[in-house]
């Protein structure tokens, strides 16, 4: 364990004379070069610390949090936390900590990310703006690293630690009226080549050169893992077990359902290890292989420990998307269907109605008309108004599973009558 | 407080052409109570400093929350560093910073009571009794209390010769109640955002009627009417909708680092570009709207802002025509501006300011008009009250919005409540189509206290405000 963090749980637990408590601490190293126009305009370096107390009195609880570690501080943070939950009412709803957990071994950290030199991240940035100089364009984007580690403790015995990295480069690059995005997301560097993106990025730009007008309707479409994983979250964000079961969202008695598409599955797992998972929960609930919905039944739904004893179930969190692909490539999708879109990435998505489960949002960075199997040509983003579980159930066809972000690994997907209400005049 | 001369010094010392320290301590307290349970009862407090450092037309950033003289040395240090290797990119292309003077000065919100002084369990009684008030209505199954009391403590010092002590804060009550009825659930929320004063605000609310009433209008609203297909009518915003209407279609577009691309790779950047200034007509001739870090309550008044430049109050919209943009020291030069309109704003100490939306409020009708005689003279319309869905392209001219409440209007009266409305609209149609506002007595301002933005993102707050007002033509219906 971060020395650092002994300290402090060491501190807390000689201290602390609340009847429970639960303590986290994180803290994090991170950089981040922004850069837009062929030029930086930020640049932040800087280390963070982060100190959570909640303590409770029989069913009182009381929380606070600091940023620094030193005996004034903490004493602060344990005075402050025990005369908010001295001051407080009786919880109904009140449960002790976690007790020691067994925890699933993970790995979330790369070395040679957490150590990667502020130079070398500048040199990425200026590589990506001579290129997009030489391509005749602005680029602006943000190259960034973050390393963290994490400890949950708590006066039950759970004892926690966890460490992680991330290195993502963004890119936006925009010449005359064509703006179009790429992006990396992931633990480390490995799988990395500004060459490699750079040239995605310059070939998106390219097909987007011909934009032609077009009325939204329904239509099929080809999105891609960004702009599904953006779909995903906002869906995977009403999927609350407790929420449904009180009737506030569009899965209330759908448990071992057929509610969505057939071939859709939706896991959070340890098993891919391009994908962050983190060894427990805010609550200290091991993770562990999940199933939220499988073959288009769903099966499970986030449940806190609260709402877990209630009802006798298990508690479980959503850590991270892992959605089964297949084997379809785009062009094959496009023969697939008479006509559609591709879909690079989705933006601005909002809900429109919790419990019908409908989303609105805009395509952005990119939308390709094809028809006859054929790319033809761009056209203007798209507004969309749309309930994503009964979409995947017009789901058609689908690629291979790839990284979307540090937390998605998703599918190419090709969906039948996605429906778009409004277009922009770009 | 040694720490801001200490670093001032170090900062010149290593060649810094500007530099500024801030010492910032951010304590929020928060109580969210759910059906009665405390689901969060926390102080945080973030205490830190962060040093920018600019040389050679490039900035560098480094922070720390550790309070030493080592430390406090170290960070200047590197953000030097970082400032040096930030000008090694593209040496043709640097920034400039307008000009600006030192000030040395106090600010204070005024606030008659402290919320953080007010007893917790005073706090949670007044939050039960009105999650109780609204729990006793038949059908109302999720009652929600959220209440937010912060302050920021800040020292400023510049290279400039800067040395400002900023006292900041603000509160925030929301309140929501769900009713589920028949298949359907639908919410109801009492939330007029962030006000920058004391606990009296909370005393003067008298909430537990608010609880009352938005219970009622939950139980009316998931029992209404949807509107059917969408066709064009007149559609009358009140002022906490229009609060959200403004930040989208005019706040965030005016945005200068926006108009300059800077936010192109996840905010986006806006339509409504350099050229436009003076000439463009996005509103109709009574559409004006003010930039005010002067506004008495206003999130966004804090004396100064992250530049150490003073609030001010400047038209962005004058009589339809865009006038001007909210700016900071580095996007002013960009189009010539002589100097910052201080909009230049970061949330907690670890974060580099950005250019931010100024408080911004569209000013009331010069007309003696009440919301009643608009509705009155509205023949077939929308009446909508509060904040729902709302989404945006990433240029900020086509969007959609929601609502909280709605009403349809026939031949001048309230007809039917309705539930699920949903209008479309895209700049400039949409302020062109403005052709009445209330007068000022029925002005109401809305503070924001989550705008998003920034790669790594920031939430930062600013105050809108407008009387009710009318919009003809607009595409309205129900959403799916």
């Amino acid at each position: 364990m971060n020395k650092n963090f002994e300290l402090i749980s060491d501190y807390i637990k000689k201290h602390c004379q609340a009847d429970d408590y639960v303590l986290r601490v994180n803290s994090s190293d991170n950089h981040e070069t922004r850069f837009a126009q062929n030029r930086v305009t930020q640049h932040i370096a800087g280390a963070n610390l982060s100190v959570d107390l909640t303590v409770s009195f029989g069913e009182k609880s009381g929380s606070c949090s600091v940023n620094q570690g030193d005996p004034e501080s903490l004493d602060y943070l344990i005075r402050t936390a025990e005369d908010m939950a001295r001051l407080n009412r009786p919880d109904p709803e009140f449960m002790p900590s976690v007790g020691a957990q067994e925890l699933p071994q993970t790995q979330n950290m790369d070395a040679a990310t957490r150590d990667l030199a502020p130079a070398r991240m500048v040199e990425i940035v200026q590589q990506a703006i001579d290129k997009a100089t030489a391509y005749g364009a602005s680029v602006a984007g943000m190259t960034e690293k973050h390393y963290w580690e994490t400890l949950l403790n708590t006066k039950n015995g759970f004892v926690g630690t966890d460490s992680a990295t991330e290195f993502g480069h963004s890119m936006t690059l925009k010449k005359d009226n064509v703006e179009t995005k790429v992006s990396y997301s992931a633990k480390d560097m490995k799988g990395f080549s500004l060459e490699g993106e750079f040239a995605q990025l310059a070939s998106q730009a390219e097909s987007l050169k011909t934009m032609k007008d077009f009325d939204p309707c329904k239509i099929a479409v080809i999105l891609r893992p960004s702009a599904l994983e953006e779909l995903l979250w906002f869906m995977g964000w009403m999927m609350n077990r407790r929420q449904s079961d009180e009737g506030l969202t569009p899965f209330s008695g759908q448990i071992g359902q057929p509610f969505f598409g057939k071939n859709f599955t939706l896991k959070s797992t340890l098993a891919r290890p391009e994908l962050y998972a983190p060894a427990f929960d805010r609550e200290g609930v091991a993770s562990r292989e999940l199933t939220w919905v499988e073959n288009g039944v769903l099966r499970n739904m986030p449940t806190n420990r609260y709402w877990a004893k209630l009802k006798g179930l298990e508690p479980m969190s959503a850590y991270n998307a892992y959605m089964p692909g297949a084997h379809a490539s785009e062009e094959e999708m496009m023969q697939m269907v008479p006509r559609g879109l591709i879909i690079n990435r989705f933006w601005y998505i909002r809900t429109v109605d919790a419990k019908t489960g409908e989303l609105t949002g805009m395509t952005r960075d990119g939308v390709l008309y094809f028809e006859d199997g054929k790319v033809r040509n761009a056209v203007n983003n798209l507004r969309f108004n749309e309930i994503p579980h009964l979409a995947t159930r017009r789901i058609v066809a689908m690629g291979e599973s790839g990284l979307a972000s540090l937390h998605s690994c998703l599918p190419t997907t090709l969906i039948d009558g996605f429906t778009f209400v409004d277009k922009t005049s770009f | 407080m040694r720490f801001p001369d200490l670093a001032m010094n170090a900062a010149q010392s290593l060649g810094a052409e500007y530099a500024d320290i801030r010492v910032q301590k951010t304590t929020d307290q928060v109580i969210f109570l759910r059906n009665l349970s405390l689901k969060n009862t926390s102080t945080n407090v973030l205490n830190g400093y962060g040093v920018r450092f600019f040389k050679d037309g490039a900035w560098g950033f480094a922070h720390s929350n550790v309070f030493t003289d080592e430390a406090v040395l170290a960070t200047v240090k590197r953000a030097a560093e970082i400032a040096v290797l930030s000008a090694s990119v593209n040496k043709a292309k640097k920034l400039r910073l307008a000009p600006e003077r030192g000030y040395i000065a106090k600010y204070e919100t005024p606030v008659r009571i402290d919320p953080q002084s007010v007893p917790l369990k005073e706090k949670i009684e007044l939050m039960l009794e009105v999650n109780r008030a609204m729990l006793s209505f038949e059908g109302i199954r999720q009652a929600v209390f959220y209440l937010v009391m912060h302050k920021d403590e800040k020292v400023f010092a510049s290279t400039l010769g800067s040395r400002l002590e900023l006292n900041t804060q603000w509160i925030t009550p929301m309140l929501a109640a769900t009713a589920v009825w028949e298949g359907d659930s639908q919410s109801r929320s009492f939330n007029e955002g962030g006000k920058a004063v004391g606990w009296e605000w909370i005393l003067e609310l008298n909430l537990v009627e608010k609880a009352k009433q938005i219970a009622e209008e939950a139980l009316i609203k998931v029992k209404a009417d949807t509107l059917g297909p969408e066709t064009r009518r007149s559609l009358i915003l009140d002022p906490i909708h229009l609060g959200l209407t403004m930040h989208e279609s005019v706040g965030h577009p005016t945005e200068l680092d926006r108009v300059l691309g800077w936010e192109a790779d996840y905010a986006g950047i806006s339509f409504a570009t350099p050229e436009k200034l003076k000439t463009y007509q996005y509103g109709s001739e009574i559409v004006n709207f003010m930039g005010d870090n002067t506004l008495e309550q206003g999130l966004a008044t804090l004396g100064f802002d992250d530049d150490g430049v003073p609030g001010q109050k400047w038209y962005i919209v004058k009589d339809g025509i865009l006038n001007e943009y909210g700016s900071t020291r580095d996007t002013a030069p960009e189009i010539g501006l002589e100097a910052s309109r201080g909009c230049n704003r970061a949330t907690y100490y670890y974060d580099q300011p950005i250019n931010r939306i100024p408080n911004l409020y569209l000013l009331p009708g010069k007309k003696e008009l009440t919301p009643a005689e608009l509705i009155a003279d509205t023949e077939d319309g929308v009446y909508i009250q509060g904040q729902g869905s709302f989404s945006i392209d990433q240029h900020r001219l086509n969007f959609q919005f929601g609502g909280d409440f709605f009403w349809e209007i026939k031949n001048g009266k309230l007809f039917r409540p309705l539930k699920k409305v949903l209008y479309k609209s895209c700049n400039p149609e949409f302020w062109n189509s403005c052709d009445a506002i209330c007068d000022e007595r029925w002005w109401r301002p809305f503070g924001v206290i989550n705008c998003g933005k920034g790669q790594p993102s920031q939430s930062a707050r600013m105050t809108h405000g407008a009387a009710p007002a009318r919009f003809r033509n607009i595409r309205v219906g129900g959403s799916q």
